[in-house]
């Protein structure tokens, strides 16, 4: 194997090289940016230190986004795992048309997040939509009502993403062999406390993951709150990623956006880190 | 193996990257983007096929613009500031001019554009595309803001139209009173989260007898009032003498509101005008116009040329014909934008609520105070935040974002302030 | 990413997994007429949650007049907005940007992807382990964090509004994605394979060419489609580095869609129903093809 150090080298050079470019660089060149002020409208580019950061600490704009940041990934991963879960014990006591039931199950999760985005501004259009038409024809705003826009949102997300956890849990609920079931029937134990017992326990490590990946994706999601609301009204959905996204590129405070940006990265290692300790955790005790 | 990899790889980058190289040999081909106009005359295709019969050898492809003027200008900023040649001419909302000739993405026009030839439109529209002292950009149509009453419902009530906000309050409460319909709303406007919002408040503030920025620069230069004029736009909503639905509404929703004879007084763009007179409208007949208590917000567009652009002449060529009388005689004939000659208005009343108009703040920054404004704005109307509270909010954004980190969270003193805003001067 | 999450199936438990997927039964259990009922409501369960989707189809053949005034009642159904998206939208444009950038996307990262992935599962390199975890924190970066540098790099690189720079930022999630699908692929190939291959004289190069390839292709291809996908659907980078319909994708095509005042919700519709096809029969028309390479790969010879 000696003579093939070379090779390694060679096969790996071209996507380590391409990684360097759209990965390594970019990612430690955000938080150097963070520490400047750049306006490239104005050529304003001067190194300020950590004055982006102290100015967040009292900018009521980044922890209003950094509440709706928590409540939006707490609630829809919650509400993801709840019903994901549910969904999976449903499809997997299925005996006919499972094909068709998976199928179904995939159709929200394979679609564009544009298109949910579109769609369910359309289902939720005050005046035109399919919502308040079943309601009785009440004009409520879903997407302009402080109180109601950021669980439309969530509802829209959930929506979209539920499947994922549904699918890797059902994948994990067929894997348990009949035999166990069997065993816990014959003991007598109720369906509950089966489900408590013996199904709940293995499907504890998968709906870990899914929810680390779910949490990821919920933390740095873009396109459908993006597209369905744009952070308004009046910010309740503003999350940090659409704050981090409107200080780069509506004004092009690059400088300011980034350390926005930044936080985002942050918090996306930091959940990562944390859900690994917990999984590790998760396996030694098993 | 790997080589053979890598060159492909680099091939396909390649390959995706080419396709845009400009040929110098070829005929002027511009691209002119512009938004959509509204209604179903566009008058463009037949103005831009008499262009091209008039200069053989260029021809113009037209792309529109997303609808909202937010996404417009984000839409520019990214792509101008990465100077994009992808388009030649450009339809610019009145208060970019100055942001983007800063940012030197606009070819100076003050060569091309004598000044006898400027001094045939409204001195505030050329105020508006004059930046350091040059002209970046030729008016092409202009907007104002106005007020629209229900002629029949003042008359029964024997009111005459407002001439400030208590007035305008009062009269909408009175008659929503004496009318006892629950289905009557008083004062629709547009209250939605974007700039829109601004516009309208700003309209407040000058009614309130006080501005955006003060002679200084300053922004709010008179917080009591500023707060007094917001406050007076929540409190409509908290009342509800305007319905809830206009903290959702843009200009289109606010006129179907009024349009189907749901609410007293509108604020919103001439281009309703023709729309209320139609022959489908329910309220043929019935519908006065006046100035706004404070004067109205000038709108409109501005034509200018991208500095990127590899047809200079020929895109001139299309701003001057595009702007010229017949040309905005025919626009204002379709679809209601006014052009920017007072030689080509009629008289009356719309005539007198262009003369008592008022530009929005001319800088640079416009955009950012927009921006920042808009969020702060809505909550404020929506009760969110006290108006002190938001104005003091935008405030402290605007510092740190306008005059720098230097200085801090910290207001300033005064007079650092328009140097300071200005950043470096830009090189032509 | 919805990548990530396709690629996590992988990890979910392979037997199970596959059988989910494809490999079960019939039947499980005795009580055929009270599942029978309870299999129905189950899948009107799924049904009802599809609708948003079965309603845009609905939204997409309705005119418009039905569309603001007539509510829910589908009284007529009409091509008309099909026609208008065909002949007068930037969609058909921005669908063969899409197809264009997402195959030039999959192809730099699987071409980049095999050989890498080879050298990091079975060559000696240095520094093996830091390489791989950066490849692992590299699909977890958000792309909020990488997309101000990058537009700083693609504006350096002249490469506003081309293909070029799309693929570039895409390759940012892909090219990470794929690094890691296919190392795991390869890992899992038996190593006597290609030690046999190597006893019988033949080069590193080779026995990548003649025993890793032909026994990872299910698991590459599927990492393609999971490629294809994920560039497909991608929003933030393509919104941010197109301009024109030169390179505009359908998620920004569909995002900016024109209107006059009132987004036109019927032709939106029917541009969402054809962004929406490609993705729906790539996943249903490989749904079991896209699983076994995902959890078999060459393992299940």
């Amino acid at each position: 194997m000696i003579r093939t150090r070379g090779l390694g080298l060679v096969l790996l050079a071209p996507a380590l090289a391409a990684l360097a470019v759209v990965t390594a660089y970019p990612a430690f060149s955000v938080i150097a940016l963070s520490l400047e002020r750049r306006v490239p409208v104005f050529q304003i580019e001067t190194f300020v230190g950590l004055a982006n950061y102290r100015f967040l600490l009292g900018d009521p704009a980044f922890w209003s986004a950094v509440r709706v940041t928590a409540l939006f990934t707490v609630v829809s991963v919650l509400l993801e795992v709840v019903t994901g879960v549910a969904l999976a014990l449903a499809v997997n006591g299925q005996r006919r048309w499972r094909a068709a039931a998976v199928g179904l199950l995939l159709l929200p999760w394979c679609v564009p997040g544009v298109v949910a985005a579109r769609a369910f501004e359309w289902l939720l259009h005050p005046t035109s939509g399919l919502v308040n038409a079943l309601l009785g024809g009440r004009a409520i705003n879903w997407l302009g009502e402080p109180g109601l826009a950021l669980g439309s949102v969530v509802v829209a997300d959930a929506w979209r993403t539920m499947p994922f956890v549904a699918l890797i849990a059902l994948a994990r609920l067929a894997a348990i062999p009949v035999s166990v079931h069997e065993a816990a029937a014959v003991d007598g134990a109720g369906r509950i406390a089966a489900f408590r017992t013996i199904t709940l326990p293995l499907l504890v490590p998968v709906l870990l993951v899914a929810a680390l990946f779910r949490t990821l994706d919920a933390l740095r999601v873009f396109d459908l709150p993006f597209v369905l609301t744009g952070g308004g009204p009046a910010s309740t959905t503003e999350t940090l990623t659409l704050y981090a996204y409107r200080s780069l590129f509506q004004t092009l405070q690059l400088g300011f956006g980034a350390a926005v940006a930044t936080v985002v990265f942050a918090l996306v290692i930091a959940t990562a880190w944390l859900y690994s300790v917990v999984l590790e955790r998760e396996e030694r005790r098993r | 193996m790997a080589r053979r990899l890598i060159a492909l790889a680099l091939l396909l980058l390649a390959a995706a990257g080419c396709g845009n190289a400009p040929r110098a040999d070829e005929p002027a081909r511009l691209v002119f983007r512009h938004s959509r106009m509204p209604g179903e005359r566009d008058p463009l295709p037949a103005l831009l096929r008499e262009f091209e019969r008039r200069h053989p050898g260029i021809t113009v492809t037209r792309e529109s613009l997303p609808w909202t003027a937010d996404v417009q200008h984000q839409f520019y900023v990214i792509n101008l500031e990465a100077r994009a040649s992808g388009f030649d001419v450009l339809m610019l909302d009145v208060i970019w001019v100055p942001e983007f000739a800063r940012a030197g993405w606009l070819l100076d026009l003050s060569d091309r554009w004598p000044g006898t030839a400027r001094a045939e439109h409204f001195r505030s529209t050329v105020h508006a595309a004059t930046e350091d002292g040059r002209v970046w950009a030729v008016p092409w149509v202009t907007n104002v803001g106005l007020l629209y009453y229900r002629r029949d419902l003042l008359a029964r009530h024997g009111l005459a139209p407002p001439r400030t906000e208590a007035e305008l309050a009062a009269h909408a409460s009175l008659i929503r009173d004496r009318e006892r319909d629950p289905k009557l709303a008083g004062f629709v406007w547009q209250g939605k989260q974007y700039e829109g919002l601004v516009v309208n408040v700003l309209e407040s503030l000058w009614a309130a007898g006080t501005d955006l920025l003060g002679a200084d620069g300053a922004l709010f230069p008179d917080p009591a009032r500023a707060a007094a004029a917001l406050r007076w736009r929540r409190d409509l909503v908290r009342s509800g003498a305007s319905p809830s639905l206009v903290t959702a509404a843009d200009e289109e929703i606010s006129r179907r509101e009024f349009g189907s004879g749901r609410a007293v007084f509108l604020r919103n763009w001439p281009y309703a005008i023709d729309l209320f007179e139609s022959p489908e409208s329910p309220l043929r007949g019935r519908v006065g116009i006046a100035p706004l208590p404070g004067g109205g917000a000038l709108g409109g567009a501005h034509l200018g040329i991208n500095r990127g652009t590899r047809h200079p002449d020929a895109a001139w060529r299309l701003v001057e014909f595009l702007t010229q009388p017949d040309a905005q005689r025919a626009i204002a004939g379709a679809v209601g934008l006014h052009p920017t000659r007072p030689s080509l208005h009629a008289g009356g009343v719309l005539r007198e609520i262009f003369d008592t108009a008022r530009p929005r703040p001319v800088t640079p920054w416009y955009q950012t105070i927009s921006a920042t404004l808009q969020p702060e704005f809505s909550a404020a109307i929506l009760g969110v935040k006290s108006p002190e509270r938001a104005l003091e909010d935008a405030r402290h954004r605007l510092d740190y974002f306008t005059w720098g980190p230097r200085h801090g969270p910290q207001t300033p003193r005064r007079s650092d302030r328009p140097r300071r805003s200005r950043g470096r001067p830009r090189r032509r | 990413m919805t990548g990530r999450q396709r690629a996590i199936e992988a990890g979910a438990g392979f037997a199970g997994a596959r059988r989910a997927w494809g490999g079960w039964g019939p039947f499980r259990g005795p009580h055929h007429d009270q599942s029978r009922v309870r299999d129905v409501v189950v899948l009107a369960a799924l049904a009802f949650y599809a609708s948003p989707i079965a309603w845009q189809l609905v939204t997409s053949l309705r005119p418009d007049a039905d569309l603001m005034e007539s509510g829910v009642g589908i009284t007529r159904l009409t091509g008309a907005h099909y026609v208008n998206v065909a002949t007068a939208s930037p969609l058909p444009r921005a669908l063969g940007n899409s197809a264009g950038i997402a195959v030039v996307t999959t192809a730099v990262a699987i071409l980049l992807g095999v050989a890498g992935a080879y050298a990091l599962a079975r060559l000696r390199v240095p520094g093996r382990r830091a390489i791989m975890l950066g490849v692992v924190m590299g699909t977890a970066f958000p792309a909020i964090a990488t997309v101000a540098p990058l537009y700083l790099i693609v504006r350096a690189l002249g490469l506003r509004d081309t293909w070029a720079a799309v693929v570039l930022a895409h390759t940012s999630f892909a090219l990470p994605l794929a690094l890691w699908l296919l190392a795991g692929f390869i890992r899992e190939l038996p190593r006597e394979m290609e030690e046999a291959a190597l006893v019988d004289g033949a080069s590193p190069t080779a026995a990548l060419r003649y025993v890793i390839l032909p026994a990872i292709a299910p698991g590459a291809a599927a990492a393609a489609v999971i490629t294809f996908l994920a560039s497909w659907n991608e929003f933030l980078f393509a919104y941010t580095f197109t301009a024109t319909e030169a390179s505009r994708t359908v998620p920004v095509a569909l995002a900016l869609f024109p209107g006059v005042f009132e987004v036109p919700w019927g032709d939106l519709a029917a541009a969402a129903v054809l962004a929406s096809v490609p993705p729906i029969a790539i996943v249903f028309g490989l749904q079991r093809h896209l699983v076994r390479g995902l959890l078999g790969g060459a393992v299940k010879e």
